[in-house]
């Protein structure tokens, strides 16, 4: 029964292959709202399904975890489309949560913390969606010269998505670190961080960096601008909160 | 209500609540008496790193209404955090106690110590004058208010960094210090180009993260604090466990090492430095004055770690030196000012590498200050050389010109054994009697035998680089050289003996890192034997080929031919870089296609 319980959460927190299920079911989400209602629940349930299984977890299946950590953040490197790239780190990220040691409850706080910031950068994207079709970097949109308030607001996202400090996300990751053995699994962590960096920057290059000019976009309200840079260190603010139970 | 701890020079460890310290020394805890107001400089320390914090903050906030303007507040608040620092440092000069001030549990550790008072006043002040600069130079560029916002960040995460009294706010500090590089090289965001460079110093920058997050997690696990003092007193406490059948100091000493090198554009960890030149002219004094200087700190922050190790100064030494090497030929081989900075830094922190490899870490501090000082300099002057010499070069046709910038050297006869007894004696002389004056049993020290070495070399070279200067009274020529030489051996020696007193007083600590750094005598006098050899032989061969020059036979000039295009494509190491990224993306683009995006 826990042997279930614990595939079954494989589907939750993705382990490859279960992880395409959980891309295509992302990608098929509509409207931004259910996408960020859906990165908020789906490793939830993953986690409260691990913590029925009542048994800890095989090393094998950490394992499993962190080779799934590993492929898609290598694979998010190449990505152009932000609705593409945020499925892929959710994925990489939920699938290091395999190997955290924390109670049950701070694995929820753990999965809530790598969830949130993607559930701004979801929401955002779907704003920009809705102006200009796609979000892409193909697409020349050049944000920082044509819509600064988009252009900050995304920036920091995707980088307190990958785990920049102060992020929850960050003292998951090191916390997650310290907590492992000396040896390749350590090191694999700090990989798939880095593989994080680099998809995460290209992306930033890709949508914010350039003259513009790809599509019209009218930048952001005031208002929204400010409900987002609130909810921003409403994050950060919670990194620094919960850094005592994450670390 | 905070909580202080300090160590004195017994190395105790001291914690403050403000009701009541407790001493902790060894295994044993005892109860001190309240120390009363003696601890309140640390909240100086919270003040200094606060002040560029509320300038970012309010020039965000006021750009909008004050325009230009913020750019005199932000000054303001620098030139404040500046002034704290130096307060800092002379509390500290004075004899002051060191301390910590806690701002959290667990982590947020604010250290007050000479280290951290000194590179305090370092960063700020170079922050200070680079704001004052671009105040102007940034004038005619978009996004004035954002480039003064994040320069106030940036100060702000260095003072951080520097002042970072545990492991989790050094690797905030560390991280972030990266990350607010990469957008200020990338002020210009209409410049895919200028990002191209920022988010390859940006990945270079994360490739060192990383072994000091892995390093922070083997301390955390085998002493359960993130704290540094604790660490460190533990560390002298206990047999050190072993990591993957090494020592837990050996592991990671090398972890922070690698570190190091990442941030000090060592060999390898280079690449980024040269071509990061197209950020604005402030940004590269910045980060060449001081961001670039960050591995030094570390390997000096961490000294006590180091003290444990035994082979890891030895690996820091020789990429220190293979660093200085290879960047100081790059540099050589440059058309572009900007860019044959760029590897001057990089050969100049090979130096101050190697001095760490040596044990002489307070000389890497001296170093990394001068440097700095120096390289700030040539680049805020860069551009007024540049716009100058469009208009008139500016350099007269005489014989300094012609030999240093022509490479046309006076061919004259002198009288080649007196002249090789004064290129080889004078120097070993001067060096030898400033160190002496400082320190009698300095020749017994192998990092100071080895840094002696390179300054004769060094001084060598200048004295027979002379003689073949056209001048009408060599003997004066000469003269002038070697009052100079010994002036800036002499303040060198002093100052780096006060550097070494004020940073590390304890007589022990500087023991156990001259013993670190160490090897055995046998091996040691090999080593200097053979590296006086390849030295040699290295003038031989450069006599030989000049006088064969125009007449030397092809396989030597196939070799200079091939090693010229080696050099002038910066040992195509850019290139495999560029390559292996290429195949990465392509791979992933592969698996991509096959499952679909999913």
């Amino acid at each position: 029964m826990s042997l279930v319980l614990l595939l079954l959460a494989g589907l939750f927190l993705p382990l490859f292959p279960a992880s395409l299920v959980f891309n295509r079911v992302l990608a098929r989400q509509g409207h931004p709202s259910r996408r960020a209602l859906f990165l908020v629940l789906w490793p939830q349930l993953g986690v409260l399904l691990l913590t029925q299984a009542r048994t800890s977890v095989p090393d094998w299946l950490a394992a499993w975890g962190l080779v799934t950590a590993l492929f898609y953040a290598y694979r998010a490197t190449a990505l152009r489309d932000l609705g593409h790239w945020i499925g892929f780190l959710a994925t990489s990220a939920w699938a290091l949560l395999w190997l955290s040691d924390s109670s049950p409850a701070i694995r929820h706080v753990e999965a809530l913390g790598l969830s949130a910031p993607l559930v701004l950068l979801t929401l955002i994207g779907g704003k920009l969606e809705a102006l200009v079709g796609a979000v892409s970097t193909r697409m020349n949109l050049g944000l920082a010269s044509v819509a600064p308030r988009y252009a900050a607001v995304l920036v920091v996202a995707v980088l307190a998505s990958v785990a920049t400090p102060l992020a929850p996300g960050f003292f998951s990751l090191v916390g997650t670190i310290a907590a492992q053995p000396p040896g390749a699994a350590a090191v694999a962590i700090a990989l798939v961080w880095l593989l994080w960096t680099w998809s995460g920057a290209r992306l930033i290059q890709g949508l914010v960096v350039g003259p513009g000019g790809g599509a019209r976009v009218a930048d952001l309200s005031l208002t929204a601008a400010w409900a987002y840079a609130a909810a921003l260190t409403l994050l950060g603010l919670a990194g620094i909160a919960l850094s005592e139970v994450l670390l | 209500m905070h909580r202080f701890l300090y160590i004195d020079n017994d190395r105790n460890i001291y914690f403050h609540t403000g009701l009541a310290a407790e001493t902790l020394a060894g295994d044993q805890l005892t109860t001190r008496a309240d120390q009363g107001d003696s601890y309140e400089m640390e909240r100086w320390v919270l003040l200094m790193v606060a002040l560029p914090l509320a300038s970012a903050l309010l020039g965000h906030l006021l750009a909008d209404t004050f325009g230009r303007q913020v750019a005199r507040l932000s000054i303001a608040l620098s030139l404040g955090a500046f002034v704290v620092s130096v307060a800092l440092l002379i509390e500290m000069l004075g004899g002051g106690p060191a301390g910590v001030l806690a701002l959290a549990n667990g982590w947020g550790l604010l250290l007050l110590d000479p280290l951290s008072s000194l590179m305090a006043v370092v960063v700020s002040g170079i922050s200070v004058i680079v704001h004052l600069f671009a105040r102007r130079y940034m004038a005619e560029e978009s996004g004035y208010a954002r480039f003064f916002v994040l320069l106030d960040l940036m100060t702000a995460a260095l003072l951080v960094m520097v002042s970072a009294g545990d492991l989790i706010t050094l690797l905030v500090a560390w991280h972030l210090v990266g990350v607010l590089l990469y957008f200020l090289l990338g002020q210009d965001v209409q410049s895919p180009t200028a990002y191209r460079y920022a988010f390859w110093t940006l990945l270079t920058y994360r490739v060192g993260d990383l072994p000091l997050v892995l390093a922070a997690g083997l301390l955390f696990r085998a002493y359960g604090t993130w704290s540094l003092p604790e660490i460190f007193a533990a560390m002298g406490a206990d047999t050190p466990a072993q990591i993957l059948g090494l020592p837990l100091p050996e592991v990671v000493g090398g972890l922070i090492a690698l570190s190091a090198f990442a941030r000090s554009a060592q060999f390898l960890l280079h690449t980024w430095l040269p071509y990061t030149m197209g950020g604005p002219t402030p940004v590269s004094a910045l980060m060449h004055a001081g961001i670039v200087n960050a591995g030094g700190f570390l390997i000096n922050r961490f000294a006590p770690v180091f003290v444990h190790t035994g082979e890891v100064l030895h690996w820091v030494f020789l990429m220190g030196l293979v660093t200085a090497v290879i960047g100081s030929v790059l540099m050589l081989s440059q058309h572009d000012v900007k860019k044959a900075l760029g590897y001057s830094t990089m050969g100049q922190m090979g130096f101050m590498i190697m001095e760490c490899g040596v044990g002489a870490f307070s000389l890497a501090i001296y170093h990394l200050i001068a440097h700095g000082v120096f390289k700030g300099t040539l680049f805020l002057g860069a551009g007024g050389v540049i716009g100058e010499a469009r208009r008139d070069d500016g350099v007269p046709k005489h014989d300094l010109y012609t030999f240093v910038v022509e490479r046309r050297p006076v061919r004259q006869r002198r009288p080649w054994l007196l002249m090789a007894a004064v290129t080889l004696a004078v120097p070993a002389v001067i060096l030898f009697l400033s160190h002496y004056l400082v320190e009698h049993g300095f020749i017994y020290r192998q990092g100071a035998v080895v840094l002696l070495f390179f300054g004769w070399i060094t001084g060598a070279q200048l004295i027979f680089a002379t003689y073949r200067m056209r001048t009408e009274n060599l003997a004066r020529l000469l003269t002038l050289i070697l009052v100079s030489f010994t002036v800036v051996v002499l303040g060198y020696t002093l100052i780096s003996h006060a550097f070494d007193l004020f940073l590390y007083p304890d007589p022990v600590l500087r023991a156990g890192i001259n013993a670190a750094a160490g090897i055995e005598v046998a091996w040691f006098d090999t080593l200097v034997a053979l590296v006086t050899v390849v030295i040699v032989l290295g003038w031989l061969f450069t006599y030989y080929a000049e006088q064969r020059r125009g007449r030397g036979r092809d396989w030597l000039a196939g070799l200079r031919r091939r090693s010229y295009r080696a050099i002038s494509r910066e040992l195509f190491v850019s290139d495999l870089y560029g390559w292996v990224s290429r195949r990465l993306l392509a791979g992933a683009e592969r698996l991509n296609l096959w499952l679909r995006w999913s």
